[in-house]
């Protein structure tokens, strides 16, 4: 099969990706931290977000045609670039059963208490296994060029609907209660989620027209800033400061307040929309790449016959966590936003730009001198 | 081989669509008891009571008139150590489970809400099905289980009577989302609409709503009096055709003398500034309004005489505002204006100093009280329709 994405498939996949996730599982670390100054923070976390896009993308120039599994030997050198990629599969391996202990977390606690978690996380994977089987990365990207416009109405559809429940005094005073450290602690977790556009290394190489996709990526990015800039000032004006830190899923609240001319009630349908579509988008997209990855590195000749492996396992590792707490604070904290954030989304970027760049000028030197001295 | 994977596509999403269902939290209809209005309360003997007021499948109005004068709801409560054990004794009667997404109001009884509340708040947090949406009020002289069962003639449902005068722009309300978030804030105290039952042991019983409950920390410290509900509304809730009336001139034989007006637009100002390390407020009342009645000999249309009437109003609202201030403030020691929020907005820094002191500084703070009123209009009629003696 043809496996090519188009810029605006990339674009809708980063997007989706990026929204639903960080609306509502990185809100509260940054409400928790810097009070109502919080969307300074998530200014702050856009514009980390826009550099790791603005590395991505460059690396991603440096050598078109090609991904991650495939340059990172010829920039690291064999053993140092096997090490790279495995850093890198260790995060995408690791946050398919985290996303989907998130999922079934979330549909226990807020709509189904009853379903055992099994099932959700079944359904889910049997989903995205489906989608990544029988699509690649072509029909998740039509998948999400579908679902990304209804995410960012619904997002857009829950603040207009609040609008009436703004009280802007709620996000003075500005700066005062929190200062610079906690502004930017309070960025870490959103910065984290919204440099998803990282797999832009994997997803490069499948464009059909490759120089296109930097325009995408960064617009994706910029758009989904944006989005979660608004919604977290809205969260602070409309919920407060007070009660929202302590919530597990301040946007969900938010929708629950909605109330319009006295018939227009109980949105709560909306936000689930939101969050399943983007879990899926999200999911499948990373399963794929999963598959694709570990393929390619071990050199197995058909990435769908990985899915085969990968699924299975994903689904019990989903059930490792024994609470909420495990799953949603203790990954975000220990591991995504020390390690994941500095290491594979800022540095390993930056060197290979850097390397990437040095190696190929050298490399282009050596021919023109090889061509002038003939 | 092809039509083997094809089997294995359709099984697969026959699957995903047996599962979508979603038929583990399945609730039938009749399996479901609707809550309209729950309450708590404490006992005498120092138990938690717990009740509901639960709407009878034929009590739920529908265009299809049914007979007669059938009971519509039914009151269903249990006590307990504590309110776990309350729910649970309640679920006990039950033949359905308890459904809580129609839960309209919630009622606080005053044995309990004077105890503190602290159980209630976080049972109501945690709990999915709290909607924030619905009212929170406080019994007045009453348990919530005496309110939950008072009839109320105009309604089949009593708890949508009460949900829906505090719908009505006319009272004071309090919502759940906005009562847990002064109790989260360190510098405004929870404040609920008050519910009493009027007309007690007669045919005519039922509901009125003209008090506000203000509580300090998580108890209970008093309640504002019938004639400082409309004062309040313009101060902290909302400000909708708020109504007062004067005495513009003294009482003769055919004139009572007064004036009553209706608000337009009504706001308020606060305004905060320190002093040697003492923080100072002035509140500053704006209301346009229209006369409703003038049972003087004064005649409107003259302007002196207008400005005269608005002196009185202002001067007169004034000292009412401050009748108010000293209730609340100086006895109830409660900051239910929010003047601590006011303060954290515009002196953040002092407010880091003396939060943790807040309930202390606040029954001390001077606040000056200014009312600007305007007549706008004169209703519908220039003077007097009847010959004027």
């Amino acid at each position: 099969m043809n496996l090519k994405i188009s810029g605006m498939q990339v674009l809708w996949i980063i997007l989706s990706m990026n929204l639903g996730m960080t609306l509502v599982m990185t809100i509260t670390p940054s409400l928790q931290a810097a009070k109502q100054d919080a969307w300074l923070s998530i200014i702050a976390a856009g514009c980390i977000a826009l550099l790791v896009a603005l590395l991505v993308t460059a690396v991603a120039k440096i050598f078109p045609g090609q991904n991650l599994i495939d340059y990172a030997p010829l920039v690291f050198g064999n053993w140092l670039g096997k090490l790279v990629i495995v850093i890198y599969l260790v995060q995408w391996y690791t946050i398919i059963p985290i996303v989907l202990r998130q999922f079934s977390d979330l549909v226990n606690i807020m709509l189904l208490p009853e379903t055992p978690k099994e099932f959700v996380i079944l359904l889910m994977i049997l989903l995205i296994a489906y989608a990544a089987y029988a699509g690649g990365i072509e029909g998740i990207g039509r998948c999400s060029e579908f679902l990304g416009p209804i995410i960012l109405i619904m997002v857009v559809l829950v603040l207009l609907a609040n609008s009436n429940n703004i009280n802007l005094k709620q996000i003075l005073p500005v700066y005062a209660d929190s200062g610079f450290k906690d502004i930017l602690r309070g960025s870490l977790a959103p910065a984290s989620y919204l440099g998803h556009s990282v797999e832009y290394l994997m997803f490069a190489s499948f464009l059909s027209r490759p120089h296109k996709g930097r325009a995408y990526t960064i617009s994706a990015v910029l758009i989904a800033n944006l989005i979660v800039l608004l919604t977290t000032i809205m969260i602070i004006a409309v919920l407060g400061v007070n009660l929202s830190p302590n919530m597990w899923y301040p946007f969900f609240e938010m929708t629950q307040k909605i109330s319009l001319f006295g018939f227009i009630d109980n949105f709560d349908a909306v936000p689930v929309v939101i969050w399943i579509s983007s879990v899926f988008v999200k999911l499948a997209v990373y399963l794929f790449l999963v598959s694709y990855g570990t393929a390619q590195f071990l050199k197995v000749q058909s990435w769908r016959i990985m899915i085969w492996f990968i699924a299975p396992v994903m689904f019990v590792f989903a059930l490792i966590p024994q609470n909420v707490i495990e799953a949603t604070t203790n990954y975000l904290q220990r591991y995504w936003v020390p390690f994941a954030l500095p290491v594979n989304m800022l540095g390993l970027p930056l060197l290979m730009l850097i390397i990437g760049s040095l190696k190929k000028k050298a490399g282009a030197a050596t021919t023109a001198k090889g061509n002038s001295s003939q | 081989m092809s039509r083997f994977i094809r089997t294995c596509r359709y099984m697969l999403l026959l699957i995903i669509l047996c599962m979508t269902t979603g038929c583990w939290d399945r609730r039938e209809m009749d399996d479901l008891a609707l809550i309209m209005g729950s309450g708590i309360d404490l006992t005498d003997s120092g138990l938690v009571e717990v009740s509901y007021q639960i709407a009878l499948p034929t009590g739920i109005p529908s265009a299809v008139k049914s007979g007669g004068s059938q009971k519509q709801v039914v009151v269903i409560s249990a006590k307990g150590n504590d309110l776990q054990e309350a729910l649970g004794k309640v679920q006990q009667q039950m033949s359905r489970y308890v459904y809580f997404g129609h839960r309209e109001v919630f009622l606080i009884g005053e044995s309990y809400a004077r105890h503190g509340l602290n159980q209630v708040q976080d049972l109501f947090t945690r709990f999915p099905e709290t909607r924030y949406n619905s009212y929170v009020l406080t019994a007045y002289g009453a348990t919530a289980k005496e309110i939950l069962s008072a009839p109320y003639p105009m309604e089949l449902i009593p708890a949508l009577a009460i949900s829906k005068i505090q719908s009505s722009r006319q009272s004071f309300s309090v919502k759940f989302d906005e009562f847990l978030k002064a109790f989260s804030s360190p510098g405004t105290s929870p404040v609920t609409a008050a519910i009493r039952i009027i007309h007690k042991g007669t045919d005519k019983e039922s509901v009125a709503i003209d008090r506000t409950a203000v509580y300090l920390g998580n108890k209970l410290s008093g309640f504002t009096e019938p004639s400082e509900l409309d004062l309040l509304r313009w101060w902290i809730g909302d400000p909708y055709r708020l109504g007062f009336t004067i005495q513009a001139e003294p009482e003769e034989k055919d004139y009572k003398g007064t004036i009553s007006v209706k608000s337009s637009e009504s706001r308020v100002h606060v305004h905060t500034k320190i002093l040697d390390d003492h923080p100072e407020a002035k509140v500053i009342f704006h209301t346009v309004v229209k006369v409703v009645s003038n049972n003087t000999r004064l005649n409107l249309d003259n302007e002196k005489n207008r400005k005269n009437v608005e002196q009185q109003f202002s001067r007169q609202l004034q000292s009412r505002i401050e009748g108010l201030l000293t209730h609340v403030q100086k006895e109830m020691r409660s900051d239910i204006f929010g003047m601590g929020e006011e303060i954290h907005i515009e002196h953040p820094y002092f407010w880091k100093k003396i939060q943790d002191s807040w309930s202390e500084i606040f029954p001390a703070m001077p606040v000056q009280v200014e009312v600007e009123l305007q007549i706008e209009q004169l209703g519908k009629t220039h003077g007097r329709a009847y010959p004027k003696k």
